[in-house]
């Protein structure tokens, strides 16, 4: 529950937040009765099944579709060189200094780069038909040698997979905060170690999947996708698909009139609004990719002049999304491709894709490599830290968001709750013949998983405990105020020292070291890990300029929350719920400003028409701070215009009145009042109507949420048991102690953490994204990528602080953080139960035994 | 149109058979390809799209549903191949006046779920345990819902969920408290 007497509780009348009220979404998926895009099925729609590549690096010889087009219930067989006709490449989104991003088209017409690159998309009446064709198509290659690691894309003889890029090493940056040189060279000691992750990949339930309808009359569009940014893959389908003649679109942009008061009246809000985020641009990244690579310029001014010839953008819409963790947040070639194909065709396409594409390339994440040096004097204090970074971003760079912007994410939080006096970090991303790099629940994750792993190879060589060492070193409630040496200022939201003195005080330590002793005579042995870490969710103001200039005017989010004329309240969001609970946390918020009960609210998400634009949608742990906060906002000023209508009507002075359960009357006189809905009728009777959704109330607002208290913070301590005859480990105790402010919803919250965990004790020993030394995809079942049962997952114990902040919306994002701090407490915990140094982040069985010394490497 | 679909299918050489199903208490006769799955019938030609299909390789159990009692992975099985069967879906949990199953109501009770795509198989599941064994212990629950995966919850709160219907069923009518 929200503190007492904090201006949040004070004004939850009917305090449904911090409650578990009953899940508004569980009354349809818990009967079966939700719509996920799989489960449409309009009359006529025909299924498409992508053809693609089994080499890993080869160039394509001839693709021959005739037998597939003639086969029974095919409709359209349409090639890389014919789609790349129909669309314009992916161009850069983020040109960061340093970097080179090549463009890609939806399909792949010359060369393929990954086993699974799409080279043709067959159309037919089933999906059974469809795969038949899809066999039919024979295409001939020329093999390339691969490039399967980072190790070989950094030599400089690897084959390039992309002409212009100069070799695989597709950008190169340090970043230096301090005189590192200086602070390295007078401290007592240096101490390095190489940490390597390999390949993950976010695995939700429900696959990717798109539905395009096509509307006969007018050619419109409808997308159902399960996509994370519903706004993001409108613009993106209309940019990519726009492709018109130049002279065409100008035309129809010179003579479209509302299209052209439209354009000019939205460039001039961005640029009003985000002047300052303008300036703060620079032009290194621009210059870095022209020095390579001038053709995105061509590209971007047709995607440009298309855009503004297009009077229709597509509509895309999703009500249920089976689970993303940032796999449906960028934009799919396969999203492309299949809104060509319908538009060609004038008829509605459907793809699911299947789990074996998903593995394939439906997004992977965390293969990076991490050379961390800290500079330490004898008594442990940390002076500075050094890291060579490099990630492996696969073949195709991800659309909007990759590897290089991941890169600055983790600049920025490496050096993570301690003091440093001094930061630097080279940051290099290669190209390899894999699939996409994207981001992952907590994106920027390893530098927690390094920078803690690391903290306990410095405690060892100094013989502290890995307690002490970070006691010693952690800003604390009276470093404050304070800044990361990489930029972002600290407020008392970076709780982060008291999550771990309180972690510490829940183990019993002698208690430990007992069972220890007791298991280590019956062939196991135990350990125990700890890690610390904080999240910016949403961060403090200058948060996003610090990882790059001019990126924070990406993250204010509206909202609009209207009342109808019976009443009823709706608020309407960009947020794209995928597993949340937005429907239920965003009514329990709005109907507590508002004073009315939960199931007066409905949350509109999911529908490009009706909810207010942003790119963001849901990741980032925005959901809470930014999201909710516009939620909140809006409902505020709806309650104050229902208490000013009401005033009237009640002849009191609206700082009298008072809303309880939708009935509007003076404080204390809850007999005398009008209700909610008498008032929205009257205002509707008398014309109100607003302009967004002609409601008779409706506000709209833009919520900036940075700087109402910044940080998400956790300490994960776990005991790890192992048996030395099998290497499986189990977990006597998993404890978390996080702080995301005050709770919405503690059995959401709860669940987020404890699903983050899962994810992160996956990662550790049981998933893999293999790949033999010629890129060949080797974990492309669930029988060979395994993600962990309810057998391998252990009762995870959740405790909460709530630290509260000066800010008007003090909720704090909670979605990442599980994920963050797992692999680093269970890596720790395996370190100290087997005394071998841990420098890789995946221990399978094998793995453990040979750390143990019980086998020999094989 | 299934017309065409089926059209297509007979002129590429496949066949086509009359399948008798009763799928929740109500017949179910079909047309379909004998290729056809029965998880691809039960969505696409029965209409019920409650059961979901998440792997298509029998890993996962998100496609799982009852044949005649038992848990079976309709990814993996033709509808042909049960031509005749009693096959019960998360469409058929509930009351015909709409009251939830008990694991429904405790699923609920314990937000067993996020995203709940994973949830059709789980709840199959959980309903076939509960029919062999009306009592198991915590750890029998999560043995027996290993062969159901889920990404988002940890599969604490749906241990907890399947105490809770086990609570219920055996006339603790609270569910006790998760």
């Amino acid at each position: 529950m929200t503190a007492p007497g904090h201006p949040q509780a004070r004004e939850n009348r009917s305090g449904l937040v911090g409650q578990s009220v009953r899940r508004v979404e569980d009354d349809r998926l818990l009967t079966g009765a939700g719509v996920f895009v799989a489960d449409r099925n309009p009359d006529g729609v025909l299924h498409a099944v992508f053809v693609r590549s089994p080499l890993a690096h080869a160039r394509i010889t001839s693709i021959d579709v005739a037998a597939a087009r003639r086969a029974p219930g095919v409709v359209a067989v349409i090639t890389g060189a014919e789609m790349a006709e129909m669309t314009h490449p992916f161009p850069p989104f983020l040109m960061l200094p340093g970097l080179y991003t090549p463009l890609f088209h939806a399909l792949s017409a010359d060369k393929v780069r990954l086993v699974g690159d799409p080279v043709a998309v067959v159309i037919a009446e089933s999906r059974y038909l469809a795969e038949d064709a899809a066999d039919l198509v024979d295409v001939d290659y020329e093999p390339l040698p691969t490039v399967a690691s980072i190790a070989e894309a950094l030599s400089p003889t690897s084959e390039p997979l992309w002409a212009k890029a100069g070799g695989n090493v597709m950008m190169d940056h340090t970043d230096t905060f301090g005189d590192v040189d200086a602070v390295f060279a007078a401290a007592d000691r240096v101490i390095t170690e190489r940490f390597d992750c390999p390949r993950q990949s976010n695995q939700p339930m429900e696959t990717r999947g798109s539905l395009v309808e096509v509307d006969a009359a007018t050619g419109h569009l409808t997308i159902h996708n399960a996509t994370q940014s519903s706004h993001l893959l409108r613009w993106a389908v209309a940019a990519l698909t726009g492709k018109q003649r130049t002279t065409t679109a100008l035309k129809r942009f010179i003579t479209n009139k509302q299209r052209r008061r439209a354009f000019f009246a939205g460039a001039k809000q961005f640029v009003g609004t985000n002047r300052d985020g303008l300036k703060e641009q620079d032009n290194a990244g621009p210059l870095a990719q022209l020095k390579k690579d001038r053709s995105f310029l061509g590209h971007m001014n047709k995607i440009a002049v298309g855009l503004l010839g297009k009077d229709d953008y597509p509509t895309v819409k999703a009500q249920d999304i089976g689970g993303g963790f940032g796999s449906k947040g960028p934009v799919a070639r396969e999203d492309i491709a299949l809104a060509a194909a319908a538009t060609s065709l004038g008829r509605s396409v459907k793809w699911i894709e299947d789990r074996t594409e998903n593995l394939m390339d439906g997004g992977q994440a965390r293969e990076e490599s991490l050379t961390v040096s800290i500079a330490v004097d004898s008594d442990g204090t940390f002076r500075a830290m050094r890291v060579d970074l490099i990630i492996d971003q696969g073949a195709y760079p991800g659309f909007p968001i990759g590897a290089p912007l991941i890169t600055k994410m983790m600049k920025v939080m490496f050096p993570g709750a301690y003091r440093w006096d001094a930061f630097e970090i080279r940051s290099r991303v290669v190209a390899t013949n894999k699939g996409r790099y994207i981001p992952y629940r907590g994106p920027w994750a390893n530098e927690t998983w390094a920078r803690e792993r690391m903290i306990d190879v410095v405690a060892d060589a100094l013989g502290m405990t890995p307690a002490e060492i970070r006691l010693h070193n952690m800003i604390g409630a009276d470093d404050l105020p304070t800044s990361m040496v990489t930029g972002p200022s600290i407020d008392e939201t970076m709780s982060t020292k008291q999550t771990l003195e309180r972690a510490l005080e829940l183990i019993d330590m002698d208690q430990f070291e007992r069972d220890r002793v007791a298991a280590a005579a019956s062939g196991r042995r135990l350990g125990l890990g700890i890690a610390c870490y904080h999240e910016a969710a949403p961060g403090p103001p200058e948060f996003w300029d610090c990882i790059h200039p001019g990126t924070g005017m990406l993250t204010p989010e509206e909202a609009h929350t209207t009342v109808e004329a019976d009443g009823s309240v709706l608020v309407y969001t960009q947020q794209m719920p995928h597993g949340q609970s937005h429907e239920t946390t965003y009514a329990q918020v709005a109907a507590d400003e508002l004073g009315v009960r939960i199931d007066d609210v409905t949350i509109v998400s999911g529908d490009t028409d009706r909810t207010p634009f942003g790119f963001a949608g849901t990741g980032g742990s925005r959901g809470g701070p930014i999201g909710a906060g516009a939620v909140r906002t809006t409902a505020r000023e709806v309650r104050r215009q229902l208490i000013e209508s009401a005033a009237g009507m009640l002849e009191a002075s609206p700082d009298d009145i008072e809303i309880v359960d939708g009935n509007i009357h003076v404080a204390g006189v809850p007999a005398r009042g009008v209700t909610v809905a008498e008032v929205a009728r009257r205002a509707a009777d008398d014309g109100a109507s607003g302009d967004l959704h002609g409601a008779p109330f409706e506000v709209a607002d833009v919520y900036n949420g940075a700087g109402d208290g910044g940080w998400s913070v956790a300490t994960h301590v776990c005991i790890v048991d192992i048996d030395l005859g099998t290497g499986l480990v189990t977990f006597p105790r998993y404890l978390v102690v996080e702080d995301c402010g005050p709770i919405i919803h503690p059995a959401v919250v709860d669940g987020q953490v404890r699903g983050g965990v899962a994810q992160g004790i996956g990662a550790v020993l049981y998933e893999r994204t293999t790949y033999d030394e010629d890129a060949n995809l080797q974990a492309a079942t669930y029988m060979d990528y395994l993600v962990p049962t309810a057998m391998e997952i252990p009762e995870i114990e959740v405790h909460h602080l709530e630290t509260l902040s000066p800010g008007e919306n003090d909720f704090r994002g909670v979605g990442e953080g599980g994920m963050v701090g797992a692999p680093a407490a269970i890596t720790n915990a395996i370190e100290h139960a087997l005394g071998a140094r841990v420098t890789t982040q995946y221990l399978p069985p094998t793995k453990i035994l040979e750390l143990a010394g019980v086998i020999v490497p094989g | 149109m299934t017309a065409d679909r089926l059209a297509a299918e007979e002129s590429a050489g496949g066949s086509i058979v009359d399948v008798a199903l009763t799928v929740n208490g109500r017949s179910a006769p079909v047309r379909v390809e004998a290729r056809r799955t029965l998880s691809d019938v039960l969505r696409e030609d029965v209409g019920l799209t409650g059961t979901h299909l998440g792997c298509e390789h029998g890993v996962c159990g998100a496609c799982t549903v009852l044949i005649d009692g038992q848990p079976a992975r309709s990814c993996l099985l033709l509808a042909a191949q049960v031509d005749g069967a009693e096959i019960t879906t998360i469409e058929g949990l509930a009351e015909p006046d709409g009251t939830l199953h008990p694991i429904q109501q405790a699923m609920m009770q314990a937000h067993g779920f996020q995203c709940a795509f994973c949830a059709p198989g789980f709840l199959m599941s959980a309903v076939a345990l509960l029919a062999d064994n009306p009592q198991p212990t915590r750890s029998e629950i999560r043995e027996e819902l290993a062969g159901n995966l889920c990404r988002c919850t940890g599969y604490q709160s749906i241990v907890d969920g399947v105490e809770i219907a086990v609570r219920r069923m055996n006339g603790d009518s609270s569910g006790g408290s998760s």
